[in-house]
C-alpha cells in the first residue's frame, strides 16, 4: 500500500515536471517562427506581384504619353532596384539589408505613384481598357501588400514577444538560438498604406 | 451624507472611464453583425429587392458553395474603403474554411464609394480586373441616375455569372479531416504514450510514467493538447502499472488499456469542443470561415 502511495507521488511529481518544461514554449516557438516564415514569404510574393505588373503597364502608358520619359524611367529604375535585392531568410535576420529592402520597395511604391499621377493627364490613355485593367490590378496588389505586411506585422510581433518574455526567452537564446526579427516600422506603414490615388 | 459625497465622485470617476473606453475604439465603424446575406444599414433596398437578392444568393450558395454577401452602409465616417471592406469580410468569414470562396459588395451611399471584396478562393476568376469592370460597368452607371436596387441587382447578378462554376457544394459540410483534427491527435497520442508506457513500466516502475507522458506530449499537436495528453498518459500509466503491480490481479492489467482509451477520449472531447463548429446557428446565415488577402476592385460614382 505504501508503495502504490510514493508512485501516486511520484506521478503527481512527473505531471508537474511535465507541466512546467512545457512552459519553456519550445513548441510554440518553433510554430510560431515557421508562422512568420510563412506571412513573410506571402509580402515577398505579393511585392513580386506587383513587380512583374509593371512593365505592361510602362508599356502601355508608353503608347500614350511616350514623352513622359523621366517619370517612366524613374519606375522602370525603380523597379530594377527593388528585384535585385535578393530575398533570403537571411534578410530577416539582417536589420541593414532589411531596411534597404524596405526603402527599395517605397522607392517603387512613390515612383508608381508619380506615374499614375501623370496618366490622369491623358484622357485617351485613362479610357483604354488595358490601362484601366492593369490599374485595377496594381491597386489590389497594393491592397495585397498592405494585408500581408498586416498580417507579417502580428506574427512578428507574437514572435518577438516569446522571445523576451520569461521564461521563454531562455529557450530561444540557449536551446534554439533564436533572436527577434526585425519588423516593419511604423513610418514606412504610413507611406505604404497610402495607396497610389486611383480613379476611375 | 458621508458615504453619499463619497459615492457621487467614484460615479463621476466610472462614468468618465466608461466613457473613455467606449470612445476609444469609436475610431473606427464597428463591423456590423451578420443579421443575413443582404445588411441595408442605409436603408435604399426596398424589401421586395432585398428578398429576390437574398434568395438568389442562397440558392447560389446551395450550388456552388459560394457565400456573396452585400453590405450598404450610409457613411464610412472617414475610414478608408478598404480598411472597412476588409475588416466585415474577415470579420464575417464569409466563404468556406480552406477553399476561402466568399465575396463582399460594399456600399457606402453618402462617400459615393463602391468595392467588392473577393476571397483568397476566388481571385482567380473574379480578378481585380474583372471585379473593376462590374462596378465600371453594371454599378456605378446606375448608382449615377439614382437606381441603387438596379445597380445592387446587376452588380450582383455579374459577381454570380463570374464565380459561377468555380466551386461546388459539397454533399455535406466539409469536415476536417482526421490529419489536422486535434481531437484525434490527441487520442492517438494518448493511446501511444499509454500502451508503450504500460509496456515499459514493467522493466521499471518509473521508466513507464515518464515514456508515457513524453510520447503523448511529442505526439500531440500544439502545446495545450500536447500538455493535456501528456498529462494523461502519465496519470494513466502510475495508475495502472500501480494497479497492475500492486493488486496483482491479471484482469486489471489487460482491462486497463481499454479504460484508458475510453478516459482520454471523452476528455478529449471535452478539450477540444471550442475550437470547431464554424457554421452558427441553424437556419441563420453565417460566415464559413473563409479568409480575405486584399483582392478586389473599389470605384465611385
Amino acid at each position: 500500500m505504501v508503495t502504490s502511495v510514493t508512485r501516486l507521488m511520484g506521478a503527481i511529481l512527473l505531471l508537474t515536471g511535465v507541466l512546467t518544461l512545457s512552459g519553456c514554449g519550445y513548441n510554440d516557438l518553433q510554430g510560431l517562427e515557421e508562422d512568420t516564415k510563412a506571412a513573410w514569404s506571402e509580402v515577398i510574393n505579393q511585392y513580386q506581384r506587383r513587380a512583374d505588373l509593371i512593365p505592361n503597364l510602362v508599356n502601355t502608358v508608353k503608347g500614350y504619353a511616350a514623352h513622359e520619359k523621366e517619370t517612366l524611367e524613374n519606375v522602370v529604375q525603380a523597379r530594377a532596384k527593388a528585384t535585385s535585392i535578393q530575398v533570403t531568410p537571411e534578410l530577416l535576420r539582417d536589420e541593414g539589408a532589411f531596411k534597404k529592402f524596405q526603402e527599395a520597395q517605397q522607392g517603387l511604391s512613390s515612383a508608381l505613384g508619380r506615374l499614375l499621377a501623370v496618366a490622369e493627364n491623358y484622357p485617351n490613355l485613362k479610357a483604354d481598357q488595358n490601362f484601366r485593367d492593369l490599374q485595377s490590378q496594381l491597386e489590389g496588389t497594393e491592397n495585397r501588400i498592405t494585408v500581408a505586411r498586416k498580417r507579417y506585422i502580428d506574427k512578428v510581433a507574437e514572435f518577438n514577444k516569446m522571445v523576451r518574455y520569461f521564461p521563454t526567452n531562455l529557450t530561444a537564446k540557449f536551446l534554439l538560438h533564436m533572436e527577434e526579427k526585425p519588423n516593419f516600422t511604423v513610418a514606412d506603414e504610413k507611406a505604404v498604406a497610402k495607396p497610389p490615388e486611383v480613379k476611375f | 451624507m458621508r458615504l453619499m459625497s463619497l459615492v457621487r465622485p467614484a460615479v463621476l470617476i466610472a462614468g468618465l472611464w466608461l466613457a473613455l473606453m467606449g470612445g476609444l475604439p469609436a475610431e473606427a465603424l464597428d463591423v456590423p453583425p451578420l443579421t443575413g446575406r443582404i445588411v441595408d444599414l442605409a436603408g435604399v433596398l426596398p424589401p421586395a429587392v432585398a428578398e429576390q437578392l437574398s434568395a438568389d444568393l442562397q440558392a447560389h450558395e446551395a450550388k456552388t458553395s459560394n457565400q456573396v454577401a452585400v453590405l450598404i452602409v450610409p457613411s464610412l465616417e472617414g475610414e478608408p474603403l478598404f480598411d472597412l471592406s476588409h475588416r466585415v469580410a474577415t470579420t464575417w468569414k464569409l466563404g468556406r474554411k480552406g477553399t476561402d470562396n466568399g465575396a463582399l459588395l460594399l456600399i457606402a451611399i453618402k462617400d459615393r464609394k463602391v468595392r467588392v471584396e473577393v476571397g483568397y478562393g476566388l481571385e482567380g476568376v473574379l480578378t481585380d480586373a474583372r471585379s473593376a469592370q462590374i462596378i465600371r460597368n453594371e454599378i456605378v452607371p446606375r448608382f449615377r441616375t439614382g437606381d441603387f436596387p438596379g445597380g445592387i441587382t446587376a452588380g450582383v447578378q455579374a459577381i454570380l455569372k463570374t464565380i459561377e462554376g468555380t466551386y461546388s457544394a459539397p454533399e455535406r459540410p466539409a469536415t476536417s479531416s482526421p490529419s489536422s483534427d486535434p481531437f484525434g491527435n490527441v487520442v492517438f497520442a494518448v493511446i501511444l504514450g499509454v500502451v508503450i508506457g504500460l509496456l515499459l513500466s514493467r522493466m521499471h516502475r518509473l521508466l513507464g510514467p515518464v515514456a508515457a507522458g513524453g510520447l503523448s506530449f511529442l505526439a500531440a499537436p500544439w502545446v495545450v493538447p500536447a500538455l493535456f495528453a501528456g498529462a494523461v498518459s502519465v496519470a494513466l500509466v502510475s495508475l495502472l502499472s500501480a494497479l497492475g503491480q500492486g493488486g496483482g490481479s491479471g484482469r486489471g492489467r489487460s482491462g486497463s488499456p481499454f479504460d484508458g482509451t475510453w478516459f482520454s477520449t471523452q476528455n478529449g472531447g471535452w478539450g477540444s469542443g471550442g475550437i470547431g463548429g464554424s457554421f452558427g446557428g441553424s437556419g441563420g446565415f453565417s460566415g464559413g470561415g473563409g479568409d480575405f488577402g486584399g483582392g478586389g476592385a473599389s470605384g465611385d460614382w
